[in-house]
């Protein structure tokens, strides 16, 4: 009896210390919530609910940068000719780096080594269409799954120990133009993305699925429906033209908990270069929602380019900040748009704090007082010349805001124009809805081996701006145009790269160049930072490689 | 701001377009298919190939040949269909007249029809014989510029040069070198901190590095950090009206139109 009590309670014991482990591996909503008490962790695809991509681990310094080291070079194995770009920003969870390789396979690997766990193989429906590269920007996590959307709209969930599939759901017709590039955003017990189709004559959404069972909860219309708030934007007699309206969604979301609002930036209304079938401002494209994430309810929202006839889009990071505003507290929301201009907006209300154009823009001259843009240019049949050019200012690069230094760090093409002309646009489902491409000095998707340009035909920068004020504190050139992400640090680092392959460590006050390193491919994820064994590591994702950094043992 | 010069640019494409026909020996096309196609190319097209059709790796639409197709109907075919597993995504949805002008449009792009094409002027064509002497003695083009070899590799190779460009563009490049000078062809000077100079042509650059392929027809890299002055210079290509006659320089273009191999 007593030996049977005694393996009774050992055995006791022993699941109780089991489940302990696997509870401790387990990624719960509340360490979602408390992801800045782990720093050594990057539980979520921008680091932090905030979207600041700002890391707290101190040990790499601007004095021991300049030894940085690389560890490690994972490969992607490509099936079928060269990959696409390596957008993705890796998740890191408990020793385990979680990423995705284009089009859609999910890698796990071993951050000592770069050898891999498991791998996933996703085949992407044949019918798949994407406007601009077969790309993944990333993952999110839950108890013991990951989350990853495909370019055929399929949104699945694989166990995290193996890559099993453990549900796989449609959100949208691929063959008419419905494709997930965007990483999922995790948030209770929901999992929130939207589909990419803009360039496609798309209906956009944002809508959160079960974590269980990928069942959808709830769906907020980007381009809203007749009742639905917003529908008095989309002004054509005929009222057609909202059904095929965009307003595509591909850089994930960002959150408050202690407003539970969520904000997305909403893409290009459709078509995207000739707005005469869509007059009126055309909600919700181009702005900012703020969405309740137990319901999908709109709280606010902010367009920064109504009526766009640029393909602009608002698809850049909406990062959370609390900052002193003119000598008070208050809770922002920043952005620098596709458009060219830098926005702050309270995050409460919506409201319009700030607009400062950050490269050359022509397409508007100022704002009214309520923050709406006065519009100055359009594309035309002979052609307009308008700045920024069509790849933007900016675009889903992630920029980085560090509440140390308190600046905002945004990758920016410099100054670009490009001449639009506007054409008839016919819908035919499943193919490009957009009128005529504009025209630009340097493609705006290609990479040539090698750069040949005068300045004033396209480069690139890091630029810090001042929230404040909107005033550019610093600039780093880079020659190149760049698509790289941007990490900083608590010491006071930033972390970025460019198209040419170059990836730099600057001071994050001054903008000074302090490390790089040539990794042989486009930079175009999100930098990240992560622990292991009590050392810090960098690593981003560049060409077809994911590259891990750290100091010298 | 309009870009005032964007209605002449309508006007260069449908003259150059005249000029491809008379010079043309396998295709003939209409200009009206050709400006449709350009639409056609600006809606379907120009997002990844970019203006001069040049802007995917290891593709130029301008050079006339294409790796997956030979004949117009190979690239109906091809357009029509896609290319599978990547960005060329199937377009049934253009009537084959629509197919007939874009073809006739990528055609076009051979005999200098690019998208933003800006030379508008009808030119003289004279004496291709003449013009090969030139080309070879008192004009000193072989000096530099080769035939299918026997140039340096400093300058662009001209043959086939007939079958790339038109003759009014021919012209411009003998009278103003600087004038449509393209990416690649451009020269570079770089002043170290001894005050020597090294020039050549750029063949990279980033913000730590120059690659040039120097006048002495050296690959050569310099470390920015190294460098007190570095920038384009002039090519090194006279103005010819400086140094034949006008006649001559209408012999020059139609011998470089002959070019065509």
């Amino acid at each position: 009896m007593q030996l049977k009590k005694l393996i009774t309670l050992v055995t006791a014991a022993s699941a109780a210390a089991l489940l302990a482990t696997s509870s401790l591996a387990q990624v719960s909503p509340a360490r979602l919530l408390a992801a800045e008490s782990e720093p050594g962790n990057w539980l979520i695809h921008h680091g932090d609910y905030d979207g600041q991509r700002y890391s707290e681990l101190t040990q790499i310094t601007q004095e021991n940068v300049g030894d940085l080291e690389l560890k490690w070079i994972w490969q992607v194995r490509s099936r079928d000719g060269a990959p696409e770009k390596f957008e993705a920003t890796p998740l890191y969870v408990d020793g385990v780096l979680y990423t995705v390789s284009p089009p859609n396979d999910v890698i796990a690997l071993d951050p000592s080594s770069g050898r891999v766990f498991w791998s996933y193989t996703y085949t992407p429906a044949p019918e798949a269409r994407v406007c601009c590269g077969r790309v993944n920007r990333g993952l999110a996590i839950h108890g013991n799954k990951l989350f990853m959307g495909a370019i055929d709209g399929h949104l699945m969930a694989l166990d995290t120990r193996n890559g099993r599939v453990l549900w796989d759901v449609s959100i949208g017709d691929p063959s008419l133009g419905y494709a997930i590039t965007v990483a999922p955003l995790v948030i209770g017990d929901k999992v929130i993305v939207g589909p990419a189709g803009g360039e496609f004559g798309i209906r956009g959404f944002i809508a959160a699925y079960d974590v269980e069972t990928g069942a959808e909860l709830w769906k907020f219309n980007t381009i809203p429906g007749p009742g639905e708030p917003g529908f008095e934007s989309w002004e054509d007699p005929a009222q057609e033209a909202w059904k095929l309206g965009g307003g595509s969604i591909w850089t994930t979301g960002t959150y408050d908990e202690e407003l539970n609002l969520m904000y997305w930036g909403v893409g290009n209304p459709g078509p995207d270069w000739n707005g005469d079938s869509r007059p009126g401002d055309n909600l919700y494209t181009e702005s900012v929602v703020a969405l309740n994430p137990d319901t999908g309810e709109l709280a606010w929202h902010y367009q920064y380019t109504p009526h766009d006839e640029m393909d602009y889009d608002a698809t850049q990071v909406q990062v959370l900040a609390d900052i002193d505003w003119n000598g008070q507290p208050r809770k922002v929301l920043m952005t620098a748009n596709r458009n060219g201009v830098f926005y702050v907006l309270d995050r409460v209300t919506g409201e319009f704090l700030l607009g400062k154009p950050f490269v050359a823009v022509n397409w508007m001259d100022g704002f009214d007082e309520s923050g709406r843009p006065n519009r100055a240019l359009s594309p035309s049949e002979e052609g307009t010349f308008i700045m920024p050019n069509n790849q933007g200012a900016t675009n889903w690069y992630p920029p980085s805001f560090s509440p140390k230094t308190g600046l905002f760090y945004v990758p920016t093409w410099l100054d670009t124009y490009s001449i639009y002309t506007k054409r008839p646009v016919e819908y035919v489902a499943g193919q490009t809805y957009v009128g005529a491409y504009p025209t630009m000095a340097m493609p705006a998707l290609g990479v040539r081996l090698q750069n040949q340009r005068r300045p004033e035909e396209g480069q690139g920068a890091i630029q810090a701006i001042n929230p404040q004020t909107g005033e550019i504190v610093w600039r780093h050139v880079m020659t190149e145009v760049t698509s790289s992400g941007v990490l900083s640090t608590a010491t006071n680092l930033v972390f970025a790269g460019a198209r040419d392959g170059y990836f730099y460590a600057l001071n994050a006050a001054t903008g000074e160049e302090l490390w790089h390193l040539q990794t042989g491919g486009e930079v175009a994820s999100g930098p990240m930072s992560f622990e292991l064994d009590g050392k810090q590591y960098i690593a981003v994702n560049a060409g077809a490689g994911m590259f891990v950094f750290g100091l010298p043992e | 701001m309009k870009l005032s010069a964007t209605r002449s640019l309508l006007a260069a494409l449908l003259l150059g377009s005249v000029v491809m026909q008379a010079t043309a020996q396998e295709h003939s096309y209409a200009p009206s298919d050709i400006e449709n196609g350009r639409g056609l190319y600006q809606a379907n097209c120009l997002g990844c190939h970019g203006n001069n059709g040049d802007s995917v790796d290891g593709v130029k639409l301008g050079s006339g040949r294409f790796r997956r197709a030979s004949t117009d109907e190979d690239l109906i075919a091809l357009i029509r269909t896609g290319i599978p597993n990547t960005l060329m995504i199937p377009r049934p949805q253009l009537a084959y007249g629509e197919l007939r002008a874009l073809v006739a449009f990528l055609r076009s792009m051979q005999t200098g029809g690019a998208v933003t094409a800006s030379d508008e002027r009808e030119v003289v064509i004279g004496d291709a014989g003449h013009g090969e002497e030139l080309f070879f003695g008192k004009a000193q083009c072989s000096t530099c510029h080769g035939v299918n070899g026997g140039g340096s590799p400093l300058y662009q190779d001209l043959g086939g040069i007939g079958a790339q460009r038109s003759a009014a563009s021919l012209e411009t490049s003998l009278l103003d070198p600087m004038k449509e000078i393209r990416e690649g062809e451009r020269f570079y000077q770089v002043t170290d901190k001894n005050g020597a100079s090294v020039q050549g042509k750029l063949m990279n650059q980033d913000r730590h590095s120059i690659q040039l392929l120097t006048l002495e027809e050296r690959l050569q890299s310099f470390r920015t950090a190294d460098l007190t002055a570095q920038g384009f210079i002039q090519t090194p290509m006279p103005a010819y009206l400086d140094v034949v006659s006008a006649t001559d320089v209408s012999d020059l273009v139609a011998y470089l139109l002959s070019l065509k191999e």
